[in-house]
């Protein structure tokens, strides 16, 4: 297993060099720039003064030429000064990290609360109308836009029960009411939406395993049903939704951005989202970097969770 | 059912949660400001950036202010001298300290103008002061400033955030001010917690006796303009800036609110590229003018709040000329019709109005004019972009007509020479026109009250009927207040230096 370990983390080198190299060059793409934006359409300057601000923002050189400068500057552990406010770059995105993460897992555990146990009633077929009402919901969940639902949450507790957005983050750790205030309702509007994919993924799963030769065994042998339900089927039927949550809550940390849009949450989403309208390239670049590790190590995780639960799985082994 | 219980138990967390406990009620002399964008730097000679110089508005002083009327009062400068029109001199006030503690002096003065003055500080304020040749230390608290040229609004740019007295050693320590506080304002800076708040503290030591009266002023930036009113209604917030028209329309029906609203300098204005066809001729640009609706786009973008104007912001009393008194006061389809046939297009023809759905972008606007339009034929095609989009085709002046927000002035030089000098530095139409130009010079250099209004009647005449631009209204600034606010006060460039006659009683 550790070797397996070390050569996935080994895999981060290249994926790292190509994701800054795709970064880089398409964030340059866009039209507009942090200098033209700092500029906006109200001050006017010599062209001595706008050599001197090209300096300051980073666009004296060709592209390639800075490219391999900012790559050096990196690899030096260097991630570079905001264009936008002057500041190092890494300490503020780091800051903001906790709060990103913590809306990602509360959004997972959610959508788990909810799905897992709405995927398993379904499956069991005991009521068919309700089992109906739970696919409608499913399909509700995956459809409706989190933009959309996250909006109408904002408006409906902003406009009816008063709620504005707090302000800093503060760890569960440190004040859990205080955090939990914070965060339980953007998680929702993330949880219900994904609940609908764990749902699906439990029920379809679980229909399977149901059908096995070893739950009949189970039953013949006269085990009660909750012990074959929870202990023999939800074990097996367990392992794509796993797999599901993994793969996904890269996707759901980045995703979080318009969450944390919408709900003003000071994470790092929305750092990203203010980094991309204001053309801060090192603060882009850099964000971009972070989530990217991020993913890999969450495959990663996920991989040698599927490994734990299951032993027949044997990650070093390939396809055997 | 075991998923109903979950579902009900966690709606019945959240509502716990979310509805118990608020923000935790602040001190009584605290006063919270809700703010929709956050400040990228607080220093005052680099930042362009309006939510920037709300802080700095509070952090520091200039030489001279403007009042709630948009007169030129003294702040640091107690009184002046203008012995010649090339020469001003400034007696400072005695005894103002810098927040460090180190009494201000005419050193500070030459310091700070330097500062801006050179070209490595990319200073936004140097187009107000680039006339200034030289700046002497005269005594401790006297400055006399050399002019190469006459410029009649040096008074008036030197009331700019962006000119504001700093202190060197902070300079030197920090490198810059875009992180901490080198002034001698009302307040001082205490926190800051980046995208979220900024808690600047009562000085102690400011040179006005017995203000602040408040001890805290705290910046709370929430992107969200309902979340800003709610904030207000709830009471977590004392006042939030607000701009866009429903949400004042909401907030005025409010019982718990009071909405401030006065006509502001910002200018809306529909502009033509007149480099490119058809909006190199003036004929074209003429019809244009006569038939969009300054009431019927302001009834609709802006909810009514606004007032129309010509090109010197309608709420500047002493220069502007009313819309009554300029071409074009009235929509006149009939005439529109025969300035395009004049011109060639009697069936009209079609084009772009690039604009963006930020407030400053004018989607509403672009989409009124579009409409206005067709009365005479003319297709409008709206190019709505991303506010970064919007800017890059803004500097490499690639549009055909822009829907734009531009920030006035009460002086008349420091707004209409930069934007319609035929080399003036946010002359994006690309117009050129040497009366224009004459007249700007003269009205720049001219002392005499009477022969410079003079300049500016003709001035705006002029640059209303040569149409490099459609001027439409001056949109309202708005802040909506909590009923606990006392003394607070508009200033029409949007300023927040009221905040330090401010009270709020609980």
């Amino acid at each position: 297993m550790g070797r397996y370990i070390a050569k996935r983390l080994l895999s981060l080198i290249p994926v790292l060099f190509g994701v800054s190299l795709i970064v880089f060059f398409m964030v340059r793409l866009i039209p507009g720039s942090a200098l033209e934006m700092y500029m906006g359409t109200q001050v006017e300057a010599t062209p001595q003064q706008m050599l001197e601000l090209k300096r300051i923002f980073g666009e004296d050189k060709p592209v390639p030429v800075l490219y391999v400068e900012w790559i050096g500057q990196i690899l030096r552990g260097d991630f570079g000064f905001s264009l936008r406010t002057g500041r190092p770059v890494l300490p503020d995105i780091i800051s903001r990290l906790p709060l990103s993460l913590e809306l990602t897992v509360l959004s997972l555990l959610i959508s788990l609360l909810i799905g897992l146990p709405q995927g398993i009633m379904s499956s069991l077929g005991k009521n068919p109308f309700l089992d109906l009402i739970n696919r409608i919901i499913g399909l509700l969940g995956l459809s409706l836009p989190q933009f959309w639902l996250a909006s109408l949450m904002v408006l409906a507790f902003s406009g009816f029960a008063g709620w504005i957005p707090m302000g800093n983050y503060i760890p569960f750790s440190e004040n859990p009411l205080k955090n939990l205030q914070m965060l339980l309702l953007p998680a929702t509007a993330i949880g219900i939406g994904f609940s609908a994919v764990i749902m699906r993924y439990t029920r379809n799963s679980m229909l399977e395993v149901l059908q096995m030769d070893y739950i009949r065994t189970a039953k013949a042998k006269g085990l009660k049903k909750n012990v074959v339900i929870w202990r023999h089927a939800l074990k097996n039927a367990i392992l794509p939704v796993i797999t599901v949550v993994g793969f996904n809550a890269g996707g759901l940390l980045s995703g979080s951005i318009v969450i944390e849009e919408v709900f003003a949450l000071p994470g790092m989403g929305r750092l990203a989202l203010y980094a991309i309208y204001q053309r801060d390239y090192p603060l882009i670049q850099a964000i971009v970097l972070i989530i990217a590790t991020i993913f890999v190590l969450v495959n990663l995780l996920t991989d040698i969770v599927y490994a734990l639960v299951d032993p027949r799985i044997r990650l070093d082994e390939g396809g055997k | 059912m075991k998923k109903s219980w979950v579902v009900a138990a966690i709606a019945a967390v959240l509502c716990v949660v979310s509805a118990a406990g608020a923000f935790a009620a602040p001190a009584a002399k605290t006063l919270t400001i809700g703010v929709d964008q956050e400040a990228v730097g607080i220093d005052p000679h680099i930042v362009t950036a309006f939510s920037s110089m709300r802080r700095v508005d509070l952090m520091y002083n200039r030489l001279v202010r403007l009042d709630e009327h948009l007169a030129v009062v003294p702040d640091l400068a107690q009184s002046w001298d203008i012995p010649d029109n090339l020469t001003y001199v400034f007696h400072l006030r005695k005894g103002v300290k810098f927040h460090n503690g180190r009494e201000l002096t005419a050193e500070d003065v030459q310091y700070s103008l330097n500062r801006i003055l050179d070209p490595k500080t990319a200073s936004p304020g140097r187009s107000y002061v680039s006339l200034i040749t030289s700046i002497d230390v005269v005594d401790k608290y006297t400055v006399k400033l050399h002019l190469s040229a006459p410029l009649a609004s040096l008074l008036d740019g030197l009331t700019s955030d962006n000119c504001s007295i700093v202190a060197k050693e902070v300079v030197e320590a920090n490198g810059n001010l875009q992180k901490v506080d080198g002034g001698t304002g009302p307040f001082m800076l205490k926190e800051w917690v980046a995208d979220n708040s900024m808690t600047l503290v009562k000085n102690p030591n400011y040179f006005e006796k017995g203000v602040p009266y408040l001890d805290k002023v705290i910046f709370r930036v929430i992107p969200e303009q309902t979340s800003l009113l709610a904030g207000v209604k709830s009471g977590d917030l004392d006042l939030a800036t607000i701009n866009d028209g429903a949400i004042i329309r909401q907030a005025q029906k409010e019982s718990k609110v009071t909405v401030m609203s006065k006509p502001g300098l910002n200018m809306r204005i529909f502009s033509f590229n007149t480099a490119r066809k058809p909006f190199d001729d003036v004929r074209v640009r003429q019809a244009v003018a006569s038939v969009l609706n300054r009431s019927e786009i302001l009834a609709i973008a802006e909810f009514g709040m606004g007032k129309p104007t010509g090109p010197l912001p309608v709420s500047a009393t002493q220069w502007a000329l009313p819309v009554s008194k300029l071409p074009f006061p009235k929509p006149d389809t009939a005439k529109a019709k025969k300035l395009l046939a004049e011109a060639g297009y009697p069936n009209g023809f079609s084009f772009k109005i690039t604009c963006s759905s930020t407030y400053e972008g004018g989607l509403a606007v672009a989409q009124v004019a579009q409409n206005e339009l067709k009365q005479i034929g003319i297709d409008a095609q709206l190019e709505v972009v991303e506010w970064g989009v919007y800017i890059d085709k803004w500097v490499k002046r690639d549009y055909d007509t822009m829907i734009e927000l531009r920030g006035g002035s009460g002086e008349p030089d420091r707004f209409l020479y930069r934007t319609f000098y035929s080399t003036g530095g946010v002359n994006n139409f690309l117009f050129k026109n040497a009366d224009v130009d004459k007249l700007l010079d003269q009205g720049r250099t001219q002392t005499k009250p009477a022969e410079r209004k003079a300049t500016y009647d003709q001035l705006q005449k002029l640059l209303v009927e040569q149409a490099p631009c459609v001027f439409l209204y001056c949109p309202n600034e708005n802040q909506v207040v909590s009923k606990k606010v006392q003394g607070f006060k508009i200033v029409g460039n949007g300023s927040l230096f009221y905040v330090t006659y401010t009270k709020v009683s609980r």
